[in-house]
Order: C-alpha cells, then structure tokens, then sequence
C-alpha cells in the first residue's frame, strides 16, 4: 500500500515536472504578465520598490483594509520567538515582522510569565535583509522612531535573498513576508534559506496566493485589477507599480506547487495554511 | 482483543503519528501503510520519500528506544545517494524525551522544551512547530508510562498469585509511581490535559490506561459491564492521582492505603450493582405475575360475561 501511494506520487510528480519546469522558467522570466530577459528581471523589480518605499506601508494597509497586520501577527505566532534566537527577515525592509518579533521577545508582559534570563535577551539578534536600500532606509527611520535606533539586536543588511552574506548554519528562524514572490529565482531563495538555517531551525513565508473559492475568486480578481492600480495611482502616485505586483501575483506558483518547491529544497514538515480562504497562504517547514 | 483495540486507536489519524513510534516491538508491522498516509494527512513535501533507515535514540537518554519503520527494498533503492533524513515526528520524540529531564525545574512549559532541544543539539525553534506545545510534552510523558507498564506487564509481573482488586491496586501504583519524580509539576499537567483543547487526547490516553489495565488483571467480559468497569477503574484512578498530589507521607504510603480502600470500594460497589440488579429482576418477575394473573382473571371473567362465545 506504501509501494502504490509512493508510485502515484511519484508518477504525478513527473508528470508535472515538466509544466512545472516550465513555470518555473517562466517565473524567472516574468515580470507579471510581461516576458523579460531573466537578467533584467531584478533590476526591474528594483525600479519598482525604489518608487514605492516612502508610500509602502500606507498602501498596505489601504489594499488590505488594514489586514496584512493581522497576517503579520499570525506569522509572528507561529514563528514562537524567543530571546537568544538568531532571526533573519529576508525582503523585509520596511520592518514589519522585525518589529513585531522583536516586541514578541522583549515583551514585559512574557519575560515576567517565562522566567527569561537577561543575558539570552541580550544575544537576541533581528537581521533585516532587503536588496533595495531605499526600502532598508525606510526601516531604520521607523526603527528611529521607535527609539531603536542604536539597538544592538536589529541588524539592517542590504542583500540579495539569492545570495545571502551569511554563515550556513547559523540562523534559529528564516521568515520572507511579500518577498519570495519578487525574487527571479525562487529555488535559488528556497536553497539560501535552507544554507542559513540551523538544524531545527524554521522558514516561514507568508505571500499573496491563490483563490479556488468560485464566487470569491471571481470578487478577488475584479478588486486587483480594477481597484488596486487605480488605488496606486491616486495613493502613491505609481500605477504601473501596482499593477506588476497583482500580476505577478497571479504568475506565482499555487499553494501546492510552492509546497513542493519548499521541500525539494530539503525542508522537512512542509505545511501550509490558508488565510482569508487563499488570498494570503503561510508555507512553513523545518530543517532537519 | 483490547490490545488490538489499543493498535487500532493508536494507527488511526494522522494526529497520532507520533505515538507510532512509540511501539516498536511487535508494532512494526502495522507501521508501514498506515504510516505514511497518517503523514499524508498531516504534512505533505518532505515527507514524500519514504524516510527510511533505522535509527535509535542516544543511549543515555531516559526513555524506551526509539526505531522508526523497517524500510522497504525499494525506498531504500531510491534513497541510496542521499543520506538518511532524520524524521520530524523522531525528532520530536527525542526533544520531548530530552525535555522530560528539565520538568521538575521548568514545569511542562516551553522553556523545558527548549532546553530540551538544546541537549539534543537542535535550534530551540522547532518548538514552535509542534502543536499546542505544552500538551505534546505531557501527552508525549503520558505514552511513554503506558508502554512502560506494558512492558513491565509483559516481562511476567507476578499477578497469579494475587485476587484481582490486589491485581489493579497494584498496576495503578505501578503507574503512579512513574509520575513521582514530576509530582511537584504534575497539577500544571493536569490542568495542561484539562484544558478544552487538549482534551479529547487526555481522555482517549487515559481511557487506553484502563483498558490496558483491566486486560491485564484478565477480564474478559464485553458486554454493559465493560463501560462500567472502565468508568469505575478510571474514577479510582483519578481520585488516587489527585489523592497524591497533596501526600506527605513516606514513600506515599497513604496514598497507596487511599488506593486499596477505592479498590475495595469499586468492587463492593460492583457487588452492590449486581445484587441491585437481582433484585430488580426479582421484583420485575414478581410484578411480573401478579400483572399476568390479572390479565387471566380479566380474561376468564370476561369469555364467562360472553357466554361461550366463539372465542
């Protein structure tokens, strides 16, 4: 009975590899629904959140009704942070997750409860990893005005999530919020990830997936394409920004599909979970 | 026909995966199918390739040995080139058992799994992926008592010799005794398993506990009474566990005198059950004839009043 669900597995793997190599290429190569030259995809993509940095975070929330703060959250809960760990946020630049992380693991209210020694509060370390810096500066000005400015656990690096500066084995926590679905390599990004993280150590990544609920689907599709560039345009100035981020929405592979990249990379426990009936999907998995 | 019920519970649902492991010995067999569709049902990706190869777990660590599935000529064929991947529910179970030693200190809380993770040399992060973390910890300590007391069972406890409530009071501080070394934390466990979440793993564990006791003593009945006999036994088990939370005394000897008066309690109980029912049937029969002979007189007076008619 193993031997059949193995084989069927098995055999509808490969079967879809080849559409799915296919896509994956054409991930690479898309910049939405346009075809470009895969070297010119990064650059791109690098135009278009040096234009929408400063207005980032406010678009956000009018796009989301303010509920990418509640998937942040949930994001932030199941990562279960804790103080002495070793977190990178990659794509992260203007800070959200990082923020919230590092509240989750400075918070008085735990510290009382959990009984945590203040020198593994001290060794607690939040790197926040973009490859725009413009995004990155946006970060540290809010970090300022939190007053964390000089605090020793948020690190800001500038870098590539294909191409990460940091030591193999070296991280307890790897979390990409609306990142991975802009990088130009997606198992490149899932391989780094896999490099960085500890043994036991866990990825998460929340993005903007796909809807299968018929009547929702149809509402979700008429709200993208026809509210959000317009939204872009009157809010930040920039419509075509925003019409490459709800194409390249739907380019991006479904919730299964991503699953599968995540555990070739050799992820073990490679789960997902659908928010808003898909709108929003948290992958996670664990290196073992 | 109990242990079969146990396996059966035991392999069904991807939930219980982890106490798959749990079984090694003879439990082996039934792991294979049943395995990797109850991981189908929990988790996808990384567990597509059979995770094969067996492994044990360090030797100093407390706890039975730890031996995933036997695999098959053909995963192993398949995986030749990569090295053996430690499975997410084996090293769960090592985490766990490491963090058991940590409990009397940090209370089943998630600092004693991290430090747990730590003695095992894995990120204190993959306590955040186990579900309702605390109760992994307690349930994970609830399964390991079990299989020791079936195996202690097994390596030939003497209960011939003994009358069957000495046969339970004996079993149940067998299984109690294995909770000494955590009785300053065990109220935070017991409230962990009370807890509307956890509760319905709480109760099945403790309802396999009963069931694996009472096949030990050797009933076999399976009719009303087996519910009854559960109920009861789990009652004197409850009581007797929450009885020692609050004992002093040496070597918990009240407790154990508590014990042997519940015990003698539930069986003249049972002996009171079954007289009641006696009597109830005798008054049944009784109520019984008088009610026909009244029916045969209503029935005579009535053929006379008819005059012989064609009845």
């Amino acid at each position: 009975m193993a031997l059949r669900s193995v084989s069927r597995r098995l055999g509808s793997r490969i079967l879809n590899h080849r559409s799915f190599v296919a896509s994956l290429h054409s991930h690479a190569t898309s910049f939405g629904f346009q075809e470009v030259k895969e070297e010119e995809k990064s650059k791109l993509v690098g135009n278009v959140f040096t234009n929408v940095a400063s207005s980032y975070d406010i678009m956000n929330d009018v796009m989301s009704g303010g509920l990418h703060r509640l998937w942040k959250e949930r994001l932030v809960g199941k990562l279960s942070p804790f103080a002495g760990m070793k977190h990178l946020d990659v794509a992260g630049g203007t800070g959200d997750v990082a923020f919230r992380i590092y509240d989750a693991v400075y918070s008085v209210k735990r510290r009382a409860l959990q009984k945590v020694d203040e020198v593994s509060l001290e060794e607690t370390q939040i790197y926040v990893c973009d490859i725009n810096p413009n995004m990155l500066n946006v970060g540290k000005q809010r970090a300022a005005d939190r007053g964390l400015r000089d605090n020793k656990s948020l690190v800001w690096v500038e870098g590539d999530a294909e191409a990460l500066s940091f030591d193999d084995n070296s991280m307890d926590g790897y979390t990409i919020a609306f990142g991975i679905r802009n990088v130009t390599h997606i198992e490149k990004a899932l391989a780094e990830a896999y490099r960085v993280l500890k043994r036991g150590g866990r990825f998460l990544c929340l993005e903007l997936s796909h809807v299968e609920i018929p009547v929702f689907k149809n509402l979700y599709d008429l709200y993208s394409f026809q509210v959000i560039p317009n939204l872009g345009e009157l809010i930040a100035g920039d419509r075509e920004s925003y019409q490459y981020l709800v194409e390249s929405v739907r380019r991006f592979p479904p919730q299964e599909r991503f699953a599968s990249m995540i555990a070739d990379a050799g992820f073990e426990k490679v789960e997902y979970e659908n928010l808003v009936g898909g709108v929003v999907a948290i992958h996670s998995a664990i290196k073992l | 026909m109990y242990r079969t019920a146990a396996k059966r519970l035991l392999a069904g649902g991807g939930f219980t995966t982890t106490r798959l492991l749990r079984f090694p010995k003879l439990r082996s067999t039934i792991i294979p199918s049943s395995y990797t569709s109850g991981l189908c049902t929990s988790s996808m990706g990384g567990n597509t390739e059979l995770p094969m190869g067996n492994q044990s777990v360090n030797p100093n660590q407390s706890g039975p040995t730890v031996s995933s599935s036997t695999g098959t000529g053909e995963g192993q064929r398949r995986h030749e080139s990569r090295k053996p991947r430690a499975e997410f529910q084996e090293e769960q179970a090592r985490v766990l058992s490491a963090s058991l030693r940590h409990v009397p200190r940090l209370g089943w809380t998630e600092e004693a799994m991290m430090a747990g993770s730590r003695d095992v040399g894995v990120s204190p992060s993959i306590v955040g992926s186990f579900s309702r973390k605390e109760a992994a910890l307690v349930e994970f300590f609830m399964d390991e008592c079990l299989q020791l007391l079936m195996d202690r069972i097994d390596s030939g406890l003497d209960l011939q010799n003994l009358i069957p409530s000495e046969r339970i009071a004996k079993l149940i501080r067998i299984r109690l005794e294995m909770q000494v070394p955590y009785m300053s934390k065990w109220p935070q466990a017991l409230s962990i398993q009370a807890h509307p979440l956890n509760v319905p793993t709480s109760f099945k564990q403790r309802a396999m506990l009963v069931d694996e006791i009472w096949h030990a003593v050797g009933d076999g009945a399976s009719d009303l009474d087996w519910y009854v006999k559960r109920t009861i036994l789990g009652g004197v088990y409850s009581t007797t566990e929450i009885y020692m939370l609050t004992d002093d005394s040496l070597e918990h000897r009240d407790t154990w005198a508590f014990l042997d008066d519940r015990v003698k309690d539930a069986f003249d109980l049972k002996k009171s059950i079954q007289e009641a029912k006696y009597f109830a049937e005798d008054i049944g029969a009784g109520v019984g004839k008088s009610v026909q002979g009244l029916m045969n007189g209503v029935m005579q007076t009535m053929s006379r009043r008819s005059g012989g008619s064609a009845f």
